[in-house]
Formats: C-alpha cells, sequence, structure tokens
C-alpha cells in the first residue's frame, strides 16, 4: 500500500536528474578535488611519487601573513555587504512600494543597468573616477577643499566602493521581494495604534524584511570574499586577499596543493559566517524556520 | 471618550481623475454604530481609509468633535481600526499585538499588562497570550484585530469588513458580540460591509454608496421601507420596481405602468405633477389569495415559480399585465401554499409604494 507513493516520487525524481548531475558534475566533484588536492604534497597527474600531507594547513596556521589575508578578506567582505545594504535597503524600499508602473519600471533598469557592462570596464571606470589625479579628487582640489589628494584608490576603501558598485543590485533585487510581500495594511496598523513611521520601520517592515536581509547579506558577502578582478585593480596589488593569493599560487608558483588549501579556508569561512550569521538573525527575529 | 465625525463634502480623485469617492457628506454622531453599505468599489473603503488618515482627501474636510483632521496623520488620530485581513503582526504574540498601541502611548508596563488581561478576557482570549497569530482560528485573530483596537480606548473605532472571511455561524456571533461591546463602550463605530443583512442587523444608520457617492442615509427602518432611489431600493433586499407615467384615476393619483395596469400612488404624492416615475415595492407587502375570492384586487397573475424558504415563501408571479414580480407570504402552513400555474390575486396598500428618485 505504502508502495504507491514511493514510485510516483521516484517518476518525479527523473526530472530532478539534471540539475542533480549538474551539480554533482560541476559543484561537489570540484569541490571534493579540492579536498583532495589540499591534503596532498603534489599534483597526481604531473608528479609520479605523491602522498597525503598537512603540511599546507600547517603553513597557514604558522604564518601570521595567512591570518592577516584572510581578516583582510572577510573585512572588506564585511564592510561591502554593510554599504550595499545601507545603500540597497532605501532603494529596495522604494521599488516594493512604488504605485507607478512606470516609475518601478525605471528603477528597475536602474538598479539592472550596471550589470549590463562588464566588471572590468566597470572597474576600469571606478579607477578614472577615484585615482589621484582622477575626477573626484581633481574636482575637490579646484574647488579648494582639499589640498592633497584623498587616498581612494589603492587601498581598501577603493576596493570596498567597486565591490558595492557591483553587488548592490544582488541586495536591492532580493530585498525587492520581501518588502514587496509585507502586507501595507501591517504597516497601517501599527500607524492606526499610534506608531510614528520611523517606529512603525522599526517595529513591523524592518523585522519582517530580516529574511530578505539574511539573504541579500549572505549573498553579497559570498560574492565579495571570493571577488577577484575589482580588488586586483582597485587594490593595485597593495591590498592581498585569499583570492589574489589564491590565483598567486596557481599562475606564479605553481602550488596547486597550497591554493587548494588556502580556497579551502575561504570555504570554510564562508561557510562559518553563514551558519553564524543565520543563527544570530534567526534568535533576533524570532523566526526559528531560517535556521 | 466617543467622538462625533463629520465628513464634509470630501472628495477622492485619483491620478488619471477615478473619482472613488465624490463629495461626500455625513455625520456620524457620538456613540453611533454607524455602516458605510454598498458594491464594492462604490468608495465606502477609500471614505473609511480617509477617515483613518490612510489617504489624504482631493476635496472636502473631516472634522472630529468639530477639530479639523483633514491633514492629521493616522498615527495621532487617536482611532482604533480592524481590518479585513485583521493585519495582526505576524511576528508578534497576540499579548505584545494586543500591548502595541498602549506601547506607543509610553504606558507604563503594570498598567499595559492590566489593560491587555482585561482586553483579552473581554473577547475570551484569555490563556492565548503567547500564541502568534498564525496559530489561531479565524474567528480568534478576529477577536485579537478587536482588542487590539479597542484597549487603547479610541476615540472612534473603524471596522473594513471585519466579519467577511469568517463563516455564517461564527460571522452571526461575532456580529452580536461587536454590536454588544459598541453598545457596552459607547464607542462611535464606523462599519464598513457590502452585506446588506449585516448592515441591516447591527447599524443605528448606514449611509449605502454607489459609485462614490451616497445615495441615502437613515436608520434601517428607513433604508429598507423608505429607500430614497432606484439604487437602494434594489440593492437592499428583493423588490419589485415599476416605472411608467403619471395618470390619473377614481381613487387620486396613479401611475400606468404598461398593459393596463395602473397603480394607486401613495396619498402622500401630489395629484398635480406629471410625467415619468419609479416605485418600489417589497414582496412582503404583497398579500396573495387564490383568483376570484379579491374582486377589488390591485393586480392578477399567474404563480410561475415557487421558492420555500422554510420561513417564508417567495412566489415568482406572472401578472395579466406582462409584468413579472416577487411576492413574499409567510408560511402559514402547506395548506396556503400556491403550486405553478395556480391563478392569483394581488393586494397590497397604496402607501406601501415608494417613490423614487432614478
Amino acid at each position: 500500500m505504502s508502495l504507491a507513493p514511493a514510485i510516483r516520487m521516484n517518476g518525479l525524481a527523473f526530472f530532478i536528474l539534471p540539475s542533480a548531475l549538474l551539480f554533482a558534475l560541476f559543484f561537489f566533484l570540484p569541490i571534493g578535488l579540492m579536498a583532495v588536492m589540499s591534503l596532498l604534497t603534489g599534483n597526481p597527474v604531473v608528479a609520479p611519487n605523491v602522498a597525503f600531507t598537512t603540511r599546507h594547513y600547517a603553513r597557514i596556521a604558522d604564518d601570521p601573513y595567512y591570518f592577516e589575508v584572510i581578516w583582510t578578506t572577510i573585512r572588506i567582505g564585511l564592510w561591502t555587504t554593510l554599504a550595499a545594504l545601507a545603500i540597497g535597503y532605501p532603494l529596495a524600499h522604494w521599488m516594493a512600494r512604488i504605485k507607478s508602473r512606470a516609475g518601478h519600471a525605471l528603477l528597475l533598469m536602474a538598479v539592472l543597468a550596471p550589470m549590463l557592462t562588464g566588471i572590468v570596464v566597470r572597474t576600469f571606470a571606478w579607477m578614472a573616477l577615484l585615482s589621484d589625479k582622477g575626477v573626484i579628487n581633481q574636482t575637490l582640489q579646484s574647488l579648494g577643499l582639499v589640498s592633497q589628494p584623498l587616498k581612494l584608490m589603492y587601498n581598501e576603501t577603493g576596493i570596498v566602493i567597486g565591490l558595492v558598485h557591483i553587488y548592490v543590485p544582488f541586495m536591492v533585487l532580493t530585498l525587492t521581494g520581501v518588502i514587496g510581500r509585507i502586507d501595507e495594511r501591517l504597516e497601517q496598523a501599527a500607524e492606526n495604534l499610534g506608531a510614528s513611521p520611523l517606529r512603525t520601520f522599526l517595529e513591523v517592515t524592518l523585522p519582517l524584511s530580516l529574511p530578505g536581509i539574511l539573504a541579500g547579506s549572505l549573498l553579497v558577502f559570498a560574492l565579495a570574499i571570493s571577488a577577484y578582478v575589482t580588488p586586483i585593480l582597485l587594490g593595485g596589488f597593495q591590498i592581498m586577499t585569499l583570492p589574489i593569493l589564491i590565483y598567486q599560487q596557481i599562475s606564479a608558483n605553481f602550488n596547486i596543493g597550497f591554493a587548494a588549501a588556502l580556497g579551502m579556508v575561504l570555504l570554510l569561512v564562508s561557510f562559518v559566517l553563514v551558519v553564524a550569521y543565520n543563527h544570530v538573525l534567526g534568535r533576533v527575529s524570532g523566526q526559528r524556520d531560517l535556521q | 471618550m466617543s467622538a462625533s465625525i463629520e465628513i464634509a463634502g470630501v472628495s477622492k480623485i485619483y491620478d488619471g481623475g477615478v473619482r472613488a469617492v465624490d463629495a461626500v457628506a455625513m455625520d456620524i454622531r457620538q456613540g453611533e454604530f454607524f455602516s458605510l453599505l454598498g458594491p464594492s468599489g462604490c468608495g465606502k473603503t477609500t471614505t473609511l481609509r480617509m477617515i483613518a488618515g490612510f489617504e489624504a482627501p482631493s476635496a472636502g474636510a473631516i472634522r472630529v468633535d468639530g477639530t479639523d483632521i483633514t491633514h492629521l496623520p493616522a498615527h495621532k488620530r487617536d482611532m482604533g481600526m480592524v481590518f479585513q485581513n485583521y493585519a495582526l503582526f505576524p511576528h508578534r504574540s497576540v499579548q505584545e499585538n494586543v500591548a502595541f498601541g498602549l506601547r506607543m502611548r509610553r504606558i507604563d508596563k503594570a498598567t499595559i499588562a492590566a489593560k491587555v488581561k482585561a482586553a483579552l478576557a473581554m473577547v475570551e482570549l484569555t490563556g492565548m497570550e503567547d500564541r502568534r497569530p498564525g496559530q489561531l482560528s479565524g474567528g480568534q485573530q478576529q477577536r485579537v484585530a478587536l482588542a487590539r483596537a479597542i484597549v487603547i480606548e479610541p476615540r472612534v473605532l473603524l471596522c473594513d469588513e471585519p466579519l467577511g472571511a469568517l463563516d455564517k455561524k461564527l460571522r452571526q456571533q461575532m456580529q452580536f458580540e461587536l454590536k454588544q461591546l459598541q453598545k457596552a463602550l459607547g464607542l462611535t463605530l464606523v462599519f464598513v460591509t457590502h452585506d446588506q443583512e449585516e448592515a441591516l442587523a447591527m447599524s443605528d444608520r448606514i449611509a449605502v454608496m454607489n459609485g462614490g457617492r451616497v445615495e441615502q442615509i437613515g436608520t434601517p427602518v428607513e433604508i429598507y421601507d423608505r429607500p430614497t432611489t432606484r439604487f437602494v431600493a434594489d440593492f437592499i433586499g428583493d423588490t419589485n420596481i415599476f416605472r411608467g407615467e403619471r395618470a390619473a384615476t377614481t381613487s387620486g393619483s396613479g401611475l400606468a405602468v404598461g398593459n393596463g395596469l395602473v397603480l394607486t400612488l401613495p396619498a402622500s404624492v401630489s395629484a398635480e405633477a406629471t410625467g415619468v416615475l419609479s416605485v418600489a415595492l417589497r414582496p412582503e407587502k404583497i398579500r396573495l389569495t387564490a383568483a376570484g375570492q379579491s374582486p377589488s384586487a390591485c393586480a392578477h397573475g399567474q404563480v410561475e415559480s415557487t421558492n420555500f424558504l422554510g420561513g417564508a415563501v417567495l412566489y415568482r408571479i406572472a401578472l395579466t399585465s406582462g409584468h413579472r414580480i416577487l411576492a413574499q407570504q409567510p408560511n402559514a402552513g402547506t395548506s396556503s401554499l400556491f403550486a405553478p400555474g395556480n391563478l392569483v390575486a394581488l393586494d397590497w396598500d397604496p402607501s406601501d409604494l415608494v417613490v423614487l428618485r432614478d
């Protein structure tokens, strides 16, 4: 008797097969290979005698330099997430609540337009704006507001500015969906009960949009700590992040095992932060189902 | 604490020129159960939302106890509102929902706890304090919404089809409870509904709205027995509407409605007037007798269909003049029932004919 539903389930399961295969082939397999590589002395494809070792991880743990790199990567990720949230939330709220269809279309276009240009092009555009002889510094100097050019590039500030520009659309689109689903009558009910617009936002809109804040922040954080092009161009190799270090280990040092170990660290950092963030926000909002 | 509301020539015109509410004027008295009744899109909800402050009138003024509040923000109006979908805060418990308005008024915690307890007891939800709205039934959510609105002791309670989502039995019970509560607290209550039975059963006065305008304001009895417009007569209950040319009869003024049928108009209608006129006649004002027993009958016809309603029987009758009308008789026993095909005589008191404005 209980076999019938099971058979039906199996029938449906075939439809999941292509995506399951794709996921296995291009996600679990590479990560599995990377995990194995991080524990090998060399590349088994070209080197004859490879053995298991933990020396790559020991190297990371022993040298404070790598901690510095990891911390820089996380710091850039956090600042980018915070800035994207601060810029993205009001925009998303506006987009979710705008009455006019034309207005909504315009806002959506404005949010999506940056995504139509390549990351490299956009980063170079930021370099033209942010460099010592760039538009911003030239303007400030000619207005007499600063005597020395502001250091806007080849530091973390420049990287964060570039990353925020690239990842704000992800934040906005994620938040717009969640805020749009909040019943406006809940906000009206709060105002009717005597809450000022600010109180209404803090007591009703913000808590109810926490799932969107969570999802958008995780997305932006994960993207920001794994970004490569923008940190290189706007950091000018002055700032070392994990993805840059990994690339150097592969392309310049040909140390694939160490690169794989660094990759595993990056993965672990993301994973730990995702779990922690989920837990904290889930507790704050009281929505246990988020965990 | 209850207040009176004066709505003076209020209009709401949306972008694109749609007149959702058109020069509406009504005086809602202190402690009154006042219903806004009409079909969807008649402007009743928009009117309520303007009273609550969620929409700004395009023209006109709203006054509470004589003070102009037209441009006062919603959160300063001190009005309770029960929303159609209750609009309970899903992320807060029943207790926190009810306490919300008190907390916004910066009342001390002990007082809040006491008042919340009393309000929940009033709506019989004691013991549900820590549940979330999602864990409650529709009727319970409705009570929480009501408790949340009355616990702040508002000057006015606004209800937007609050009983619409409940099944019939629960709905009737809540109608009764809401009415009791309104009376006990002496609340000024503005109630939006499209359900005429609900409005007739609960209201002190009703404003019937159509197309953004007020058609008629009156007590339930006035609205039902003395509708002033064709819309009101048609919208409230079943009704027969005749339209015809004024004509003189032996007994006063009459109305020729076609095919030789002439209705005697009530004595109150001036005999001199001429022209086209519509009159309404409620089905239950008609007395049916078997044909031949009442030679001076107002009209004669044949029963087309019989609709047994339990306490009453509704007949569809084809008059000899070709008009089709409804007549309702109390169920006085099976022997008095007419069957389809029976010839009947119809009688009514001319004063039961109500002259309508078109």
